[in-house]
């Protein structure tokens, strides 16, 4: 992706990193998460867990908290070695790059959530992950500047995180206008995950 | 003596199909009672129920115990290993496991195993040694030896005796006879969702007799047999066979068991 990136467009260069980790953060969210998730409350892990005490929510706490470990991990390494390989600038605003990755990690993995406690099996998560996952690639301004979209596609992209994450991480400072549509996705798939576990619990 | 369970009129139906249709049920304080029938009865609905894990239609559950439970079918995550999973419902249950219940059952053998490489047998013994981190009154076991070999059933049917020595109460159910002739002092039997017999296994005898199975393979194929008097009884086959044996007639296999709810 860097390589292509920056012999495409060379002046991409100035936020390579950026783009990068959104790209694999929303990847690694979108389509590595729900499986895990599946796996546990579709099958008789949750019944083994309900059934003597651990409660049904550590399953999804503790898969998040490891995801959100692996993607910081993952973008550390992209945030060290983008630079030496693809001549890669690094943020001028660091802080505000890290705080908004450390934002777009829980709020892509709080999506990622919904699909592996919504859907039934494995097949179907995939299926839904990739559907997620083109859009918010595409339309989030990564690949090409969202500027150069038709507008109707402009807007679609506002309701990804990936739009908003890679924003906020190359703005110069966090702005409430950015940080707002993070937290709103955050708050409403955290209810909708809160949901789906209750529904989960008394199937 | 107080009663572990009492069940009244439960019922339970899946869109317009009735499986529990009014079970009536009482388990008296440090028994071991079973739940017999045929695949399909309900009596793994009707544990569910009981272990509040299914939500049911109309009746009245009262259980007097903290429980733990053995389902019939458990699964933990692939990678995670005998120790981590004991710590794990240990901590959850706010108890610390028992060491000695842990090698009791063999789980200090698999402490370091992870669950995807562990037998059916030794994940079994796994899952049983969970519900009973939390020091439960009640034990609830699901099909506890299916899929265990010969040895893992004494085994395991050694360690039921001693959780009832140990005061505690076990309802399993079950299809196999002979498990709940070995272990039960009363048992209850669901046909159709109701409960067709229900008092003690010496009641059952009496009312239905012992009725073994006999099979013998010849060269000429099986032959079943069902007595009452094992001992009568074989020795009279045995002898009609004997005096068949010069008609190149040899016995292959001889099977004799108490036979199953299948």
């Amino acid at each position: 992706m860097g390589g292509i990136f920056t012999s495409v467009m060379p002046e991409s260069k100035e936020t390579l990193i950026q783009s990068m980790t959104v790209f694999a953060v929303t990847m690694g969210a979108l389509i590595g998460l729900p499986p895990s998730l599946t796996e546990i409350y579709r099958s008789d892990i949750k019944n083994a867990y309900q059934a003597n005490g651990v409660p049904l929510s550590l399953g999804l706490a503790l898969i998040n908290i490891s995801a959100f470990v692996h993607l910081l991990i993952m973008s550390a390494i992209l945030y060290v070695t983008a630079p030496l390989l693809f001549d890669a600038k690094i943020p001028e605003h660091p802080e505000t790059c890290i705080g908004g990755l450390v934002i777009l990690i829980a709020v892509s993995l709080s999506i990622a959530s919904i699909i592996g406690l919504a859907v039934k099996d494995t097949a179907n998560t995939s299926m839904f992950s990739i559907l997620l996952f083109i859009p918010s690639t595409m339309l989030s301004g990564i690949m090409f500047p969202s500027e150069m979209l038709p507008r109707a596609f402009a807007i679609a992209g506002k309701l990804f995180p990936a739009t908003w994450g890679y924003k906020l991480m190359t703005d110069s400072a966090f702005s409430l206008q950015t940080i707002c549509p993070l937290l709103g996705i955050f708050l409403i798939a955290s209810i909708v995950c809160k949901v789906l576990l209750k529904r989960i619990r008394t199937r | 003596m107080t009663n572990a369970l009492e069940v009244k009129g439960l019922r339970k139906s899946y869109g317009e199909k009735a499986v529990l249709k009014g079970i009536d049920l009482c388990v008296r304080q440090g028994d071991i009672f079973a739940l017999l029938g045929v695949n399909g009865a309900g009596k793994t609905t009707t544990l569910e129920c009981i272990e509040g894990l299914r939500a049911y239609d109309d009746g009245t559950i009262s259980v007097n115990g903290r429980i733990g439970i053995q389902l019939q079918s458990a699964a933990l995550p692939a990678h995670i290993k005998g120790a981590e999973a004991v710590r794990l419902f240990a901590k959850w249950n706010r108890k610390t496991a028992d060491a000695s219940m842990l090698a009791a059952l063999g789980v200090d053998n698999i402490a370091n195993k992870q669950y995807q490489e562990m037998s059916t047998g030794q994940k079994r013994r796994l899952h049983l040694a969970l519900a009973l981190i939390g020091d439960p009154d009640i034990v609830f076991l699901d099909e506890p030896t299916a899929g265990l070999d010969i040895e893992g059933r004494i085994s395991l049917h050694d360690y039921i005796r001693n959780l009832k020595v140990q005061g505690k109460t076990i309802i399993l159910a079950s299809h196999d006879m002979a498990e709940v002739e070995n272990l039960c002092d009363s048992i209850a039997i669901l046909k159709n969702g109701e409960i067709a017999f229900a008092g003690t296994v010496i009641a059952l005898t009496e009312k239905i007799g012992k009725r073994y199975n006999i099979q013998i393979r010849t060269g000429q194929g099986l032959e079943t047999y069902e007595s009452d008097d094992i001992g009568a009884s074989l020795i009279t086959i045995l002898k009609s066979y004997m005096s068949w044996q010069e008609k190149d007639t040899v016995i292959q296999d001889i099977r004799v068991d108490r036979g199953s709810l299948r």
